[in-house]
């Protein structure tokens, strides 16, 4: 759900890049409608697909938990909007929006926003995250590659401007048993391999 | 959202005077109008009450009503076509002045190519071909013989092609390209568009000769009208013409003889492709002449143009649609440049030449190979569709024969299978049915093929276990066992085994594949590499079974022992394509091998991530596979213990890449009359050789120079890696 717009546009904002030191970015948690309109101006400006504003608020309203915003001297220069819930048989955490604005990027605001989504997901128990990226974003695919996330699939032409996606996937490690009980654990992930394959998508 | 207003109104029942149904015990009418106004007053723009129901997909259909990005409805231009028509914005004629509008004609058909073009990659028929109004409206034309034939068999073509994507069914993520709705698809007499366009072809074909003859002899053929009033150029207007109009003829040739049953027209389409292809090079040449009358305005740069010309064609609104057929996305899209076009189209017309150049192969192994080898090129969906109507017509393999008959050879059965009852086994039945679905699934897009053939490995594997508890159950009910039970047995032992050689042979592609969709990263390689060569030592193994069998059978059938020393040379020397597996197998091998001692040695490609380890992205690439139990019994841990302890000292020791080269070069000279697998294995034996050459540079220097750099990159194939060492 995340297409960059045009290229040419990224290069000739890139030229002027914002000068700061990283501990002046304030990572803050949704926190209500009064941050709605940043956040919809942000992906307006840098994404190219058109979301209604019901799209926003059906994610920020259901999962204010996962939406962080990071701010430079009171100036919003990035989001991450998420959601969470049952998919098939799987618990699963999707990143549906991540922007940092040109001249803020490439100084980890996106990973330090995206992990701390990833994060809160981990904690109520998805047992993997997904998202999609276009195949050309190379900054996206390797910010989720460091991460931990594979490229399960490719979508033919996904996006509307006839671009290619990779259907990115983080698996959680199920959580650690006692050594002594690690042939039950033996069986446990076979079963677990069982689920985790019937709710392709 | 806040309804606590809304509360009061809640409490008036009015039970309705005339309602048809009737309330219940548990239920009653009442007037929710006052609520809903007051519910209505609380919300304020943007807001919105969300159901249980309102979900993601509901979410994102929601529209804006104007804003541009996202209503459909909203007016660009016109309310309608007749709008549009009414305020002249395709005139017929398109100019009183007869050489201007030969002119606009030929635009016309220029931007039309180029939409055609768009619409096979990937847009919509209604915002790209269907945004001539010329074509919309299939009556106004009929005055204008030249742009009314050529309407005519152009929404033929487009008919063909949506017809041809529609029956092969191998457009699921290209949906879009068959959708139609409120389109004049067919316009009343379309199907006679051929002997029209042959008409207009025969008078301009007359014009052409007409205006050749007047510049040498002078005014013969009074009688016939020239094509417009500027002598001069009448030549090369004409034959500009001519090409587009032929082009269009035999495109639709093309695709009319390619339908036919049992690839019965494949010779003649040829002879069509080789024409449209000459009259393609006719058209690219006429836009040297066309602009040069292209005085007036030009569109942007010559990147950009739809046209030869370069003017803008009369006549389209891409915006019309919008409101009147679905689906148009509101956002206006960029139609190819008429050169992309042209390219375009001799793409399509190679791709459709491959499959109609070839044999019909009546060998399953022939099909595989070839389906894989024409998938390399990357045709697009009208070439895959062809080729899949072609394979499977009826059920039967080129419509001709019956999907038994292939499996009884492909997996080398006893002669009399063919004609025995085992067919009606309902799991046999159930095989023909998945060799017909592996078949198809071939043909599609390379993202959606390996999708499916994730998934059908499983059917696969199912179909395994089904055919060997019936296989046991034959054996285990006859005490004494007949003649015939006995061809039973066999029959069945062969048709496992086979069925296993199938699994490992959709394992093997499916583990390609994703090198050539890009699925790995190259810190994955190691395991990547490592599960294909699992796969491939089991794909040999059974491979070499079933050869080994089937030549077994024929030497039982044959004399007795004539040359028996001979015969024993013969049979100790493995088989050509078991070989041929034995190479890749090899390669993949090394490579696993190679890249975990990079890793276990030099550090390098390893990548730990905050939130998982390398086991879960190896459940995560091979789920599928394993789910399947393909193969049996392998697993991360299996992984780990074959690469945990890999130095490059037993590397050497090994010499996986020396092996393969070895092979490579032994088999060469046997495919000396096969092209395509010859540039197989000459590709083969390069990564051999260079990742070789690279691990010799790694083991003399590696473990001394830190500043040494180890990249892959796949210059010498698309799936097997070669190794680039650098000093940093």
């Amino acid at each position: 759900m995340e297409p960059n717009k045009e290229e040419e546009q990224q290069q000739q904002e890139a030229a002027q890049k914002a000068e700061f030191d990283p501990s002046e970015i304030e990572y803050v948690i949704y926190g209500g409608e009064h941050h709605l309109p940043l956040i919809m101006n942000l992906v307006d400006q840098e994404l190219s697909e058109p979301y209604s504003i019901f799209t926003y608020r059906y994610f920020v309203y259901l999962w204010p938990n996962l939406s962080f915003l990071a701010f430079h001297r009171g100036k919003c220069v990035g989001t991450v909007v998420c959601k969470m819930g049952e998919h098939r048989t799987t618990y699963r955490g999707y990143i549906a929006m991540l922007v940092v604005i040109n001249s803020y990027r490439g100084r980890g605001i996106a990973t330090e926003l995206v992990t701390r989504s990833i994060k809160v997901m981990m904690e109520s128990g998805c047992e993997e995250v997904t998202l999609e990226a276009e195949v050309t974003n190379k900054g996206a695919l390797a910010l989720y590659g460091r991460l931990g996330f594979i490229r399960a699939k490719r979508l033919f032409r996904y996006y509307l401007n006839g671009v290619d996606a990779f259907r990115l996937k983080l698996l959680f490690p199920i959580p650690e048993i006692h050594p002594a009980l690690s042939m039950i654990a033996e069986s446990d992930e076979i079963q677990r391999h069982d689920q985790i394959s019937q709710q392709e998508c | 959202m806040d309804q606590s207003g809304a509360e009061e109104a809640a409490m008036h029942r009015h039970p309705p005077q005339h309602s048809s149904i009737p309330s219940g015990e548990n239920s009653v009418w009442s007037d929710v109008s006052h609520r809903l106004e007051a519910a209505c007053r609380e919300l304020r723009d943007g807001e919105l009450i969300h159901g249980d129901n309102f979900n993601l997909f509901a979410a994102m259909s929601a529209l804006e009503i104007m804003d541009p990005k996202m209503d459909s409805g909203i007016v660009c231009k016109y309310y309608s076509i007749d709008e549009a028509v009414e305020n002249g914005v395709a005139p017929v004629p398109i100019s009183s002045d007869k050489t201007i509008d030969v002119q606009c004609t030929i635009d016309i058909m220029d931007h039309l190519l180029a939409c055609e073009a768009t619409w096979h990659n990937g847009h919509s028929l209604a915002q790209t071909v269907f945004s001539c109004i010329y074509l919309l409206r299939p009556d106004r034309t009929s005055s204008h013989a030249i742009l009314h034939s050529y309407c005519r068999v152009k929404r033929a073509t487009c008919k063909a092609v949506v017809s041809v994507v529609s029956d092969a069914r191998t457009h699921e993520e290209e949906d879009l390209f068959t959708m139609a709705y409120g389109l004049p698809l067919h316009g009343d007499g379309d199907e006679k568009c051929l002997s029209m366009l042959n008409a207009v072809e025969e008078t301009i074909y007359r014009q052409l000769r007409a205006c050749n003859a007047t510049s040498s002899k002078k005014r013969v053929s009074e009688d016939i009208e020239p094509l417009q009033h500027n002598l001069d150029l009448e030549e090369d207007f004409c034959k500009a013409l001519l090409c587009r109009i032929r082009f269009r003829k035999h495109f639709f040739h093309v695709l009319t003889c390619m339908r036919r049953p049992q690839g019965r027209g494949l010779e003649l389409a040829r002879k069509h492709i080789a024409s449209c292809m000459s009259e393609l090079e006719c058209i690219l040449n006429s836009a040297e002449f066309l602009r040069l009358g292209a005085y007036g305005t030009c569109e942007d740069g010559v990147e950009d143009r739809t046209t030869a010309s370069g003017r803008a064609a009369i006549g389209f609104d891409a915006s019309l649609n919008s409101r009147s057929s679905a689906p148009t996305p509101p956002r206006a899209i960029k139609i190819l440049s008429w050169e992309k076009a042209v390219q375009y189209f001799l793409k399509l017309l190679h791709d459709l030449d491959i499959v109609c150049s070839y044999s019909l192969d009546p060998s399953l192994e022939g099909v595989l190979r070839f389906v894989v080898q024409f998938q390399k090129s990357k045709p697009d969906l009208i070439a895959r569709a062809h080729l899949q109507l072609l394979l499977i017509q009826d059920g039967k393999l080129y419509g001709r024969d019956p999907i038994f008959a292939v499996i009884t050879k492909a997996a080398a059965l006893p002669e009399v299978t063919k004609n025995h009852d085992i067919q009606k086994n309902e799991y046999i039945v159930q095989l023909g049915q998945l060799v017909i679905n592996l078949l198809k699934i071939l043909c599609t897009n390379a993202a959606w093929q390996r999708r499916k053939l994730g998934k059908i490995l499983q059917d696969w594997r199912v179909i395994y276990v089904q055919l060997e508890i019936a296989f046991r159950n034959e054996v285990g009910s006859v005490s004494s066992i007949s003649d015939d039970e006995n061809i039973c047995v066999r029959i069945f032992k062969h048709i496992l085994n086979w069925v296993e050689e199938q699994t490992y042979w959709i394992a093997s592609r499916y583990l390609m594949l994703g090198f050539e969709l890009d699925l790995y990263s190259p810190s994955e390689y190691c395991m990547v590499y490592w599960y294909m060569y699992v796969v491939l030592i089991k794909l040999a193994e059974k491979t070499h079974l079933r050869i080994a069998v089937s030549s077994g059978t024929v030497k039982k059938k044959g004399k007795k022992k004539k040359d028996s020393s001979k015969e024993v040379a013969k049979e100790s020397r493995i088989p050509l394509p078991v070989l041929f597996l034995q190479c890749h197998l090899c390669l993949a091998q090394g490579l696993s091998m190679m890249l975990a001692a990079l890793r276990n040695e030099l550090m390098v490609l390893q990548s730990p991530s905050p939130f998982n380890t390398e086991h879960e992205r190896f459940i995560q690439h091979f789920e599928l596979l394993q789910k399947a139990c393909v193969p049996d019994n392998i697993s991360y841990l299996s992984f780990k213990e074959s690469t945990t302890y890999t130095r490059f000292s037993t590397l050497v020791m090994y010499n996986y890449f020396k092996n393969a080269q070895r092979i490579a070069k032994e088999i060469k000279s046997s495919f000396s009359d096969d092209p395509d697998r010859l540039a197989e294995v000459r590709r083969l034996e390069q990564v051999a050789e260079h990742n070789g050459v690279a691990l010799n540079v790694i083991c003399r220097v590696g473990a001394l120079d830190p500043s040494l750099k180890v990249s892959f990159e796949f210059t010498h194939h698309p799936y097997f890696a070669t190794a680039v060492v650098k000093r940093s």
